[in-house]
């Protein structure tokens, strides 16, 4: 693999054989290690971007760079539909607007200990998660749900299932324009209608959270964050919705593909034109999917609050923020309008930013990056650096470096849910499987990202959260 | 033949067979292992299957992928299959399934997650020393 080393975190891949343009990813020595122990696989799927259409130099990817479907996850490209840019599904990926969002309480760390065992059971019953439907006495007819992908979470809120506030506080408000639920098939219709409102399984979660060290304290302050206070951080997308419309137009982009004389190194990055037929119908479903996701948290952010007052707590949770990191979005980077497509990556906006909510303007926008179970989940700032480097990008995750197989075999003879709680953090689980499978070990340190993202400049370390209580599916 | 795939982020397998429609038997064998423990090996209940798709990779990705539904949002388990697979000159394949299946039962199956898609990564159905070979990634 051929690489240069540009400054102390990052590094160039320059343009060869079918690459379009340079590519630039982040690391720091470790993650560095790591890439080249898996012979580099991640970097030759960079590669692969890099040949698309139209795409916009840098293909970029995140400190939590890792290996996934056509584009790697941490994945950042941006294309220029003037210049026959691209959109690709895989670019976006299965879960559209897989996303998370934090929210804060008021309620001191020690407070919540006092209770944490009734709050556990308490949200469990409250939030559903794992395989099957969602709440028996929450369901949305077809024209309602349609309703939901075009305006998001709003109509919701004027029902009564979250404050006016919770809109100003999520990206986009929570809703993407374009979104056209006739662009979505009937059985995306079906999978995705009777899951609104639940977490699902897998690396999904729902977390109770204490501030445990806070860096920047201005950027705190803004947020609302400070020592020992709790928040929760929940981590979901667009269900099975979402999934079945990547589905539905990944088969549709590789039958069109040759018809635009696109030559595919990868199958899963199928691509068309985004001024085309497919490109436009992709993109109002893929918005439609997004919103559909945006709702998807504010339930849960509902029923999390109804959760702590049935615990006994009288607080009420608001948003800190609420962000994408599966999405493709049209934006303005160095006066040109540019369609960024984030694959496990999280818009990252600087301070100034107009899109911003006006109390986060002067010193960026919250940029949530969970990590396990076990450890800490952390929050930055978007910064100047971010909006110059990455088209307003930075890091979403820890990502994976051990196998479900080998996680669950390390698990074998095992309590993994009675060691979390030997160490104060209580787990409520839909199955034991996968709990075992997402257990600390299997993840890489966040620490490890949030050190390269802060040291490269796209990301600004503001405060690190500790669990107490993590729901899983 | 069935060999599950020791994958970092995410699932798989490598499937080998004779014919086209014993791969396909295997694939949905090899679904039921990821998603179950002890996925049942018999069913009272029945479900047909048609589908088409220009190539035999795409095939197989719909064939999952529509398995994958019946389990996690239909709440059938196809516990057993007798399939057939068409060629059509210029037409691409076609299939049809009969399937046997038993009531989701997540407790007793030992349920080990849901799964969003099968994908195309790497995917290729390869005919080697007249067997069909395939590697499949799910994206869990």
């Amino acid at each position: 693999m051929n690489f240069e080393r540009l400054t102390e975190y990052k590094y160039r891949i320059p343009r060869e054989g079918k690459m379009e343009v340079d590519a630039a990813f982040y690391a720091s020595e470790k993650i560095l290690e790591d890439l080249e122990a898996e012979d580099y696989a991640s970097l030759r799927q960079l590669r692969n971007v890099a040949t698309l259409p139209g795409i916009i130099e840098p293909a970029l990817t995140m400190p939590d760079i890792h290996w996934g479907y056509g584009f790697p996850i941490g994945g950042v490209a941006a294309f220029d539909s003037q210049r026959g840019g691209v959109v690709s599904p895989g670019g976006i990926g299965f879960d559209i607007n897989c996303g998370v969002r934090l929210l804060t309480s008021g309620i001191d760390r020690e407070v919540l200990e006092r209770h944490k065992s009734r709050l556990a059971d308490e949200l469990f019953r409250a939030v559903p998660s794992g395989v099957g439907k969602g709440r028996k006495d929450f369901r949305l007819d077809r024209g309602n749900l349609e309703e939901t992908l075009v305006e998001g979470p709003a109509p919701l809120v004027e029902r009564g299932y979250g404050d006016p506030e919770d809109l100003g506080r999520i990206e986009s408000g929570g809703r993407l324009a374009g979104a056209d639920p006739g662009a979505v098939s009937d059985r995306a219709y079906e999978r995705g209608g009777s899951q609104l409102g639940t977490l699902g399984s897998g690396n999904h979660f729902l977390e109770v959270q204490y501030v445990d060290e806070v860096y920047d304290e201005e950027a705190a302050r803004a947020f609302g964050l400070q020592e020992d206070f709790v928040t929760v951080l929940i981590h979901s997308g667009s269900r099975g919705l979402g999934h079945q419309v990547c589905q539905d137009y990944l088969e549709r982009f590789l039958e069109a593909a040759p018809r635009y004389g696109i030559d595919l190194v990868d199958r899963q990055l199928a691509a068309v034109p985004i001024e085309s037929p497919e490109g436009e119908a992709y993109l109002r479903a893929m918005s439609a999917a997004a919103n559909f996701a945006f709702t998807n948290r504010q339930l849960i952010t509902h029923f999390t609050r109804e959760a702590f007052a049935s615990a006994g707590f009288e607080h009420r949770l608001g948003v800190l923020y609420d962000l994408a990191h599966n999405n493709a979005k049209f934006e303005e980077h160095a006066g040109r309008r540019v369609l960024v497509h984030r694959k496990g990556a999280t818009r990252a906006f600087g301070p100034g930013e107009e899109e911003l909510p006006e109390e986060y303007r002067s010193v960026g926008q919250p940029v949530l990056v969970p990590g396990d179970m076990g450890r800490y989940s952390f929050v930055l700032a978007g910064t100047e650096g971010a909006m110059r480097e990455t088209f307003g990008s930075s890091a979403h995750g820890a990502g994976r470096k051990m196998s479900r197989k080998k996680a669950k075999k390390a698990a074998k003879g095992r309590d993994v849910i009675r060691e979390l709680k030997d160490r104060g953090i209580l787990v409520r689980a839909a199955g034991r499987a996968t709990v075992d499978e997402e257990m600390s070990e299997a993840y890489k340190d966040a620490a490890d990202v949030i050190e390269a993202t802060h040291g490269a400049g796209i990301g600004r370390r503001v405060a690190r959260l500790r669990p107490m209580i993590v729901v899983k599916g | 033949m069935i060999e599950m795939l020791d994958h970092t982020a995410d699932v798989g397998f490598e499937l080998g067979a004779s014919t086209l429609e014993e791969l396909f038997g295997e694939a949905r064998r090899a679904l039921l292992m990821v998603v179950f423990e002890h996925p049942p090996e018999e069913g009272e209940e029945e479900a047909k299957i048609r589908l088409s798709a220009p190539d035999r990779e795409t095939l197989l990705v719909r064939w999952l992928n529509e398995l994958n539904y019946l389990i996690q949002d239909t709440g059938f388990v196809p516990a057993r299959a007798e399939i057939g697979i068409r060629e059509s000159s210029g037409a691409g394949y076609a299939l049809q399934a009969r399937l046997a299946g038993a009531p989701l039962l997540l407790e007793e199956y030992g349920w080990q997650g849901e799964i969003k898609s099968a994908t195309f990564h790497g995917l290729k159905i390869v005919d080697s020393d007249d067997r069909l070979h395939a590697r499949v990634i799910l994206d869990v």
